[in-house]
């Protein structure tokens, strides 16, 4: 997988190509609308992650001029600007996600698998970790092919984890994913912990191992490492 | 009251009493004047007669006019002094009575005193005196509307680029980002009055686009680094050999980050709101999308235990942009979730006037009239930033709403009604 990651900051867009590059994709950086503008244009990308306001031009522009030339590549607007009149811009020009700054970079990891799962298999796929095997179009889950019923937020933390393998995640960026930006208090915290608890009783049970490792004092990590 | 309307009240009573003051004084003088000349030929008179009765002495019938030598037997009463005096005698023609001004002195006749009271008719002075005062009454009144009508017409007139700056004014509006458009009228002081609003408003516009400018700038310019800090802070995290130590430090961080980019986030959009940032008003049900943010809510209020009840009699509409209808249940929501009690209750009642979402919670700690200011926070929570309740306020006065705050036994009530039309 090929992606290009379009962010004047020097420093975010190192963050992000490091975290992409661990997934296993392969990232390369643009940080001027001239550069980006040249690369998309000599080399094809799964996927742009695109900031809108860039030295030299704006973002949206970029993307119109992209989807003219090669309509498969999945874009990711990534900017400061949160008003909904941006957001309406960028889905029209033909983005397919929108993230505000700041955003967790494991938040960006999940849009960006899911959004590839959306592209390439129309949604008809499978997410397989081990003994763990997620229907993503049925919104199914099996456990050594017997069926875990999850409730709706157990089966987002689950995908959450599934995109995240292997990475800490903070309960703030899990509290966020689950119930949106504007979840700011402490109970939201707690909520996080037994939803977990759930999650992880329900996995076990059907036979799974326990993958959900808690880190003092930051959150959770999911994976066998 | 209007400024004509007074200025012309003002005058009409000052010119009715003015005019009555001129009609009285014109009477008195006239009637003065007429009185004066009467009497002096009465004196003249009177000499006249006491010249004739030296020379002839009186015989009854030796002046005939009518009442106008009157001549008796007596004696000069005690304190007795020539005086003047209006009386009324019977015309032996016509029965009707004439007024006469009357002189009466004693004055010895052939050494016996007599009573003399020589008289002269008014009643040609008194026509006179009608005619003048009536002639002058009515010229002065037909004047004074004259003056009147003109002054009214002429102020209408003179006032007329004041009350045209006035409308415009009144159709100046900042958003829409159009300078102020004055005429140049003749009068000095109207146009001076226009070119410092013109000034003004220039000014007010352009800083309030610098503002806007400032806002949308600033959210770009400070949210950019505030992702670098989370960013970094994430791959921080992920790095196997911290110690418990230098991981609360990156906990701390990594959470004034987070708490930083919604401290602005929420200054934003309420400087936003301010400046009517938000187009695209439309008829919302707010009941419906205050239930919808409460069940999105439910596994938080299994979580704490907390009852839910609704009374929904009928759906409450407002008009206001998506964005911020949103906002504005988002923060009644959080609020009452995060004052809550474990065990309590949140009650949504609503009406198509009022909409109100009440809540179980401790007793409030501030002032209630500081409820709604900026970074008030109850009970010192460092989890919120204390801008939620702000933000409702906010949008509500921006938007034709009204919020109120009652605490009735333990139970704290906010309730959204319509303000009433009366701006």
């Amino acid at each position: 997988m090929k992606m290009l990651v379009v962010e004047d900051e020097q420093g975010l867009a190192e963050s992000i190509s490091a975290y992409l590059s661990r997934e296993g994709y392969r990232c390369e950086m643009a940080v001027t609308y001239a550069e980006a503008d040249e690369k998309m244009y000599l080399y094809e990308y799964d996927c742009v992650i695109v900031d809108l306001t860039l030295p030299g031009g704006d973002g949206l522009q970029l993307i119109e001029t992209l989807k003219k030339r090669t309509a498969s590549t999945g874009i990711i607007i990534i900017s400061a600007r949160n008003a909904l009149e941006d957001r309406i811009k960028g889905l029209e020009v033909g983005s397919d996600d929108y993230l505000t700054k700041p955003f967790h970079l494991s938040e960006l990891n999940a849009r960006v698998k899911s959004l590839i799962r959306r592209r390439n298999f129309g949604g008809h796929n499978e997410i397989q970790y081990r003994e763990i095997l997620v229907q993503v179009q049925a919104r199914k889950v099996f456990v050594n092919q017997q069926e875990t019923v999850l409730s709706r937020k157990e089966y987002d933390l689950l995908l959450y984890f599934l995109a995240n393998i292997d990475v800490a995640l903070t309960k703030a960026s899990i509290a966020e994913h689950l119930w949106g930006d504007h979840i700011d208090s402490a109970d939201s915290l707690d909520m996080v912990y037994s939803h977990i608890k759930n999650l992880r009783r329900k996995l076990v049970e059907k036979g799974s191992g326990d993958y959900i490792r808690s880190i003092y004092g930051i959150g959770y990590k999911f994976g066998t490492a | 009251m209007r400024l004509l309307e007074k200025t012309n009240r003002i005058y009409l009573l000052f010119s009715v009493i003015l005019y009555l003051a001129t009609a009285l004084a014109f009477y008195g003088i006239i009637k003065w004047l007429i009185y004066d000349e009467v009497e002096n030929r009465l004196l003249v008179e009177k000499r006249d007669f006491q010249l004739y009765i030296q020379h002839y002495g009186w015989t009854a019938n030796s002046y005939f006019v009518e009442n106008k030598i009157e001549v008796e037997l007596g004696r000069v009463p005690a304190g007795f002094q020539e005086s003047f005096k209006d009386t009324l005698i019977e015309d032996r023609y016509t029965q009707k009575l004439v007024p006469f001004r009357q002189l009466t002195f004693y004055e010895s006749i052939k050494g016996v005193e007599h009573r003399v009271a020589i008289r002269k008719s008014m009643i040609q002075s008194y026509r006179l005196m009608e005619a003048i005062t009536f002639t002058m009454a009515t010229v002065l009144a037909l004047l004074l509307a004259g003056t009147y009508w003109f002054q009214d017409r002429l102020s209408g007139r003179i006032w007329q680029p004041f009350y045209e700056t006035l409308s415009r004014i009144k159709q100046f509006d900042l958003v829409r980002g159009q300078h102020l458009q004055l005429d140049q009228p003749d009068i000095i002081e109207f146009k001076e009055l226009n070119e410092v609003l013109q000034k003004m408003s220039d000014q007010i516009l352009h800083d309030y686009l610098n503002l806007k400018e400032f806002t949308e700038n600033a959210s770009h310019e400070l949210q950019t680094p505030l992702a670098l800090i989370t960013a970094k802070v994430e791959e921080l995290i992920q790095s196997e050999h911290l110690t418990e130590k230098q991981t609360r430090w990156i906990q701390t961080i990594y959470e004034a980050s987070l708490r930083m980019s919604r401290l602005y986030q929420g200054l934003l959009l309420l400087a936003k709101i301010e400046n009517r940032q938000f187009a695209n008003e439309q008829p919302i049900n707010l009941s419906d999308q205050l239930l919808e943010r409460l069940w999105d809510m439910e596994e938080l209020l299994q979580h704490k235990g907390i009852r839910l009840h609704t009374a929904v009699e009928a759906p409450f509409w407002a008009n206001l942009p998506p964005v911020l209808a949103e906002n504005l249940v988002t923060n009644l929501v959080s609020n009452a979730l995060r004052h809550n009690v474990p065990q309590g209750e949140i009650r949504l009642r609503s009406t198509d006037s009022a909409l109100c979402l009440s809540n179980t919670g401790h007793p409030l700690q501030n002032d209630p009239n500081d409820l709604f200011s900026r970074f008030k926070k109850q009970g010192g929570s460092s989890e919120s930033v204390g801008l939620g309740l702000s933000i409702v306020k906010e949008i509500c006065d921006n938007y034709g709403l009204q919020i109120r705050y009652a605490e009735i036994g333990g139970i704290h009530e906010f309730c959204i009604t319509k303000k009433k039309v009366d701006e």
